[in-house]
C-alpha cells in the first residue's frame, strides 16, 4: 500500500512538472511570437514616424504617378545655356475623342532632381512647357474620368517603353486615369444592392419577421421566376462591372441570394404544409434546407468582399507597384500580391483535383499490392523533400525548352505548376488521412441503401472527409505562399512595375513576375533603410494573408464538422 | 466441410427445414471464411414471407455474419470468402454476376448502431429514393412523409425535416434508419441488433414498429435479447459456433426445443 502511495506521489510530481513545463513553454513560445510581431510593427513604423524623418520623406501620395507608363530619356536635350540641342520633345495629349488636343514640350536639362508635374483637367494642361532634370521623373496627373491619349510627336525616342523600341510616330500610350481622387464609389450601385440583398437575407435567416414571411409567402410557386431574376441580375452586374473582382463578387452575392431566396420560399411552403403558422417564426429554421451551409457561404462571401475595400480605396502600400529605387514610400506590393495570388491559384487548380483523386484511388479503390505500397512510400517521402529540389524539378520540366521541358519560361504558370507539384504529396497524405477516418458505419449505411462504390465515395465518404481534405489543402497552400526557394530557381524577378500576366508563359507576353517572399528578400538587400521597413511591412502582409487563409480553413472545418456530429 | 472442427457437443447444422409459409429467401449450405478462419459451417435456412425471423445465439456465433450475407454486405470485407447459395425467388444472391445494387435495394438493412447520414432528416429518407427512382420534388415529398409515418417518426419530426438527422435522439435515429430503409420499398428488411444501443422505451417503440412492418415486409432480426425474439418473431433460429443448431416456429423453440443446447441457452443455463 505504501509503495503504491509513493508511486502515485512520484507520478503526480512528474505530471505536475510536465504540466508546468508545458504551459510555461507554450507561454514562452507565444511571447516570442508576440515579440517578433512587435519588432515587425516597430520596424515598419519607426523610420516613418518615430525617428523624425517625416520632414525628409515626402508624403507618399505626392509621388504617385497615375499612369502605368514611364518615359525615360537617357541624355539631356539642352545645353548648359538652356538652348535645345535636338528636336524639341513634344507630347500631344488628347482626350474626348480628339476634341481636346494639347501639346506639351519637355526640355531635359543636365541637372538632376528638378521636375514639375503636369496636371490635366477639363480646361487643359497646367503648363505647356516643362523643364525636367536628367533621369528625374515627373508625373502626368489627370482628374479626368476618361482615357487620355499621349503621343510623342517629335524629339528623341524615350529609352524604354513596353515594346522596347518605339517609333516616334507610332508611339502611343493609353492609360486609364480616373481612380484615385475623384471620390468615386468603391462599389457600383448594382453591386451595393447585391450586398444589401444578401445581408438582408442573412438577417431574415437569423431573425425572421412574420410580416416579411407573409410577403415571401406570396412568392410560393414562383421560385423559378425569382431564381431567373436573380441570376439575370448576377449576369448584368458582372457585365456592367467589366468582369472586375468586385463585380464578380457581387455576382456571387446575387447567386447566393437567389439560392437563399428559393430555399426560404420552399421552407415557408414546408412550414405551412406541416401545419405551422407563419407567426411561429422560430420554427422556420427547421424547414429551410441547407440553412447552415447557405449562412456560412454568405458570411464568408461578405467577409471576403470587405477584404477588397482597401484595394479599392487606395492604400499606396497595397495598390501601388514597385516604383523606382528612389521612392520606397510610393512603392507597394501590388505586383507581388497579384503574383502570389496567381501562383497560389494555379498551384491549387493544378494540384488539388489530382491529389484528391490520387488519395481517393489509393484509399478506396486500389488493392493493397506491392505496387500500391511502393507508391504510398514514395508519396510519403516526397512530402519531406526540400523545396529547392522541387524548384530544380520545375526548372527542368516547366521552365526550360527542349528535351522534357515544356518551355513555359520563368513565368507565373511555370511557378504555379512547380508549387502545385510541391503541394501534391502534402495534400495526398492529408486527404488519405481524412478518408481513412470516415467511419465504416457510414459506408455500410450507404451501401445498405443500394449505392454503388462511386456513389458511396461521392455522396458520403467525400463530404465526410471534406473538412480534413480542405484543411490539408489550405495548409499546403499557405506553406506554398511563404515559399521563396523554388521560385528563386524558377526565376522570379524583383523589380516588377506592372501587374503580372498569369498565362503569359503559354500565350506569350511579359512573363516576369514576383511574389511577396521574393519581394521581401530583394527589399531587405537594398541599402536604403526605408526599403527595410517596406520589407517588414510586406512580411506583415504575408502573415496577414496566412492568418486569413488559415481562418478560412478553420471556418470550413468547423462548418463541415458540425454536420458530422 | 467442417469435420475437423467438430466437437461432440455441437451438432451439425440442422437440415430439417420445411416451413409452411411462402418462402422469401432460401439459404442453402452456406460456408464462410474470414481469411483462414471459418465462421459459418453449412448453414441452410428458409425465410418466410411477411414474417419476422429472429436469429439468436451467443456472441461470435455467426448470426450477424449470416445476416450480412443476405444482402452481400460481407463483400465489403476483403478477406471474406464463401461457398454456398442464397436465393430470392429465382434470383441467385450469391451469384458471381449478381447485381449488388439491385439486391441491396430489394433487401434493406438496419444496423446495430443508428447510423443516419450526416444530412437532413429529409435527405436521409429521400437519398435512396432519389438514387433509384429519380422522383419529382412533389413525389419525393410524399414518399418521405409516408416513410416517416410508417416508421412512426412523422409526428416528432414533421416540422423539422431539415434539421440534421444526427441531431435526433438514439431511438429516433434508429427509426429514421428504418424510414430510410423502407422508403425504397424493399422486400426484406435485415435488422442487426437494432435495439442494442437503445433504452427500454425506444426498444419498445422499435418492437412495435417491427410488428407493424411485418404486414408489408419480410423482417430478419438478429438479437441478443431472448425476450425480444419471443415477443416479435414468428420463426427463430438458434446459432452456435457458426452452425445453425435449431430452427423452428418461435413458440416451439421457446416452449419445447428439440436440441439440448438450445434448451440450455434459452433457459440461461449455458456454458
Amino acid at each position: 500500500m505504501k509503495d503504491i502511495d509513493n508511486l502515485q506521489k512520484r507520478s503526480r510530481k512528474l505530471r505536475d512538472f510536465a504540466e508546468t513545463m508545458g504551459s510555461s513553454g507554450l507561454a514562452f513560445t507565444g511571447l516570442v511570437g508576440l515579440l517578433f510581431l512587435a519588432i515587425l510593427v516597430w520596424q515598419i513604423t519607426a523610420p516613418t514616424f518615430i525617428d523624425g524623418e517625416s520632414g525628409e520623406i515626402p508624403a507618399a501620395n505626392e509621388f504617385i504617378t497615375e499612369s502605368d507608363y514611364e518615359m525615360e530619356w537617357d541624355y539631356p536635350n539642352t545645353d548648359s545655356n538652356g538652348a535645345l540641342t535636338t528636336d524639341a520633345i513634344v507630347l500631344e495629349i488628347s482626350w474626348d475623342g480628339g476634341d481636346e488636343v494639347h501639346e506639351l514640350q519637355i526640355n531635359i536639362i543636365s541637372e538632376r532632381d528638378i521636375y514639375e508635374d503636369v496636371y490635366i483637367n477639363e480646361s487643359g494642361l497646367s503648363t505647356n512647357i516643362v523643364e525636367i532634370g536628367r533621369k528625374t521623373k515627373f508625373h502626368l496627373y489627370s482628374s479626368l474620368t476618361e482615357v487620355v491619349l499621349v503621343i510623342q510627336n517629335s524629339g528623341p525616342v524615350p529609352s524604354a517603353d513596353e515594346t522596347g523600341k518605339p517609333l516616334v510616330s507610332s508611339f502611343v500610350i493609353e492609360y486609364d486615369i480616373a481612380v484615385v481622387y475623384d471620390g468615386g464609389l468603391v462599389f457600383e450601385p448594382l453591386e451595393i444592392i447585391a450586398y444589401a440583398t444578401l445581408i438582408f437575407l442573412v438577417i431574415i435567416y437569423r431573425a425572421p419577421k412574420s410580416n416579411i414571411l407573409e410577403f415571401m409567402h406570396k412568392l410560393v410557386g414562383k421560385e423559378r421566376m425569382v431564381l431567373a431574376i436573380f441570376y439575370a441580375l448576377a449576369l448584368v452586374t458582372t457585365i456592367a462591372g467589366g468582369l472586375s473582382v468586385p463585380s464578380t463578387l457581387a455576382a456571387l452575392c446575387w447567386i447566393l441570394a437567389a439560392r437563399m431566396m428559393s430555399a426560404l420560399i420552399k421552407g415557408i411552403e414546408r412550414m405551412l404544409h406541416s401545419g405551422r403558422k407563419l407567426s411561429e417564426v422560430s420554427r422556420l429554421k427547421h424547414s429551410i434546407s441547407n440553412r447552415d451551409g447557405l449562412l456560412m457561404w454568405s458570411s464568408m462571401l461578405l467577409v471576403t468582399s470587405t477584404l477588397f475595400i482597401p484595394l479599392e480605396i487606395y492604400i499606396p502600400f497595397l495598390t501601388e507597384r514597385y516604383q523606382d529605387i528612389f521612392s520606397p514610400y510610393s512603392s507597394g506590393i501590388r505586383a507581388a500580391f497579384y503574383g502570389t495570388i496567381w501562383v497560389m491559384l494555379i498551384a491549387m487548380i493544378s494540384s488539388v483535383p489530382i491529389s484528391v483523386g490520387a488519395a481517393i484511388y489509393l484509399e478506396e479503390y486500389a488493392k493493397p499490392t506491392k505496387t500500391t505500397k511502393l507508391i504510398q512510400a514514395l508519396v510519403t517521402n516526397l512530402a519531406g523533400v526540400p523545396s529547392i529540389v522541387f524548384g530544380m524539378f520545375g526548372l527542368a520540366i516547366f521552365v526550360k525548352q527542349g528535351g522534357i521541358g515544356w518551355g513555359l519560361g520563368p513565368s507565373i504558370l511555370a511557378a504555379g505548376l512547380t508549387m502545385g507539384v510541391m503541394a501534391m504529396p502534402i495534400i495526398v497524405l492529408a486527404s488519405q488521412e481524412a478518408l481513412r477516418s470516415v467511419p465504416r458505419s457510414l459506408r455500410e449505411s450507404a451501401y445498405g441503401v443500394g449505392c454503388t462504390q462511386w456513389q458511396v465515395t461521392k455522396d458520403h465518404v467525400l463530404p465526410s472527409a471534406m473538412p480534413g481534405i480542405m484543411t490539408g489543402s489550405i495548409l499546403a497552400m499557405s506553406r506554398i505562399m511563404g515559399e521563396a526557394a523554388p521560385l528563386v530557381v524558377v526565376g522570379a524577378t524583383a523589380m516588377i512595375v506592372f501587374d503580372p500576366e498569369p498565362l503569359a508563359g503559354l500565350f506569350g507576353g511579359n512573363v516576369n513576375f514576383t511574389v511577396i517572399p521574393i519581394q521581401i528578400y530583394f527589399w531587405t538587400s537594398e541599402p536604403d533603410p526605408a526599403w527595410h521597413a517596406m520589407a517588414a511591412a510586406a512580411s506583415i502582409s504575408l502573415i496577414a494573408l496566412l492568418v486569413a487563409m488559415n481562418s478560412i480553413a478553420i471556418v470550413l472545418r468547423q462548418h463541415f464538422r458540425r454536420r458530422l456530429n | 466441410m467442417s469435420e475437423e472442427a467438430q466437437t461432440e457437443e455441437i451438432p451439425d447444422s440442422t437440415r430439417d427445414l420445411e416451413i409452411d409459409d411462402e418462402k422469401e429467401l432460401m439459404i442453402e449450405d452456406l460456408d464462410l471464411w474470414y481469411g483462414d478462419k471459418q465462421a459459418l459451417y453449412g448453414v441452410s435456412l428458409p425465410i418466410a414471407k411477411n414474417s419476422v425471423t429472429a436469429l439468436i445465439g451467443p456472441s461470435g456465433c455467426g448470426k450477424s455474419t449470416l445476416l450480412r450475407m443476405m444482402n452481400r454486405m460481407n463483400d465489403l470485407i476483403p478477406i471474406c470468402h464463401y461457398d454456398g447459395k442464397i436465393s430470392m425467388g429465382d434470383v441467385e444472391i450469391t451469384g458471381k454476376d449478381a447485381d449488388l445494387v439491385e439486391i441491396r435495394k430489394k433487401i434493406g438493412m438496419v444496423f446495430q448502431r443508428p447510423n443516419p447520414f450526416p444530412k437532413s432528416i429529409y435527405d436521409n429518407v429521400g437519398y435512396g429514393v432519389k438514387l433509384h427512382f429519380k422522383p419529382t420534388r412533389e413525389e419525393l415529398d410524399a414518399i418521405v412523409e409516408k416513410s416517416l409515418k410508417r416508421a412512426a417518426l412523422w409526428k416528432e419530426v414533421a416540422d423539422r425535416q431539415h434539421e440534421l438527422g444526427t441531431s435526433l435522439s438514439g431511438g429516433q435515429q434508429q427509426r429514421l434508419c428504418i424510414a430510410r430503409t423502407i422508403a425504397i420499398e424493399p422486400d426484406v428488411i435485415l435488422m442487426d441488433e437494432p435495439c442494442s444501443a437503445l433504452d427500454p422505451i425506444a426498444t419498445a417503440a422499435i418492437e412495435e414498429l417491427i410488428l407493424e412492418l411485418k404486414k408489408d415486409f419480410t423482417v430478419v432480426i438478429v438479437t441478443h435479447s431472448m425476450s425480444q425474439a419471443a415477443r416479435v418473431s414468428d420463426y427463430t433460429g438458434f446459432m452456435y459456433l457458426g452452425r445453425l443448431v435449431e430452427f423452428d416456429k418461435t413458440e416451439k423453440i421457446f416452449s419445447d426445443p428439440d436440441n439440448e443446447l438450445t434448451k440450455r441457452y434459452i433457459t440461461g443455463r449455458f456454458g
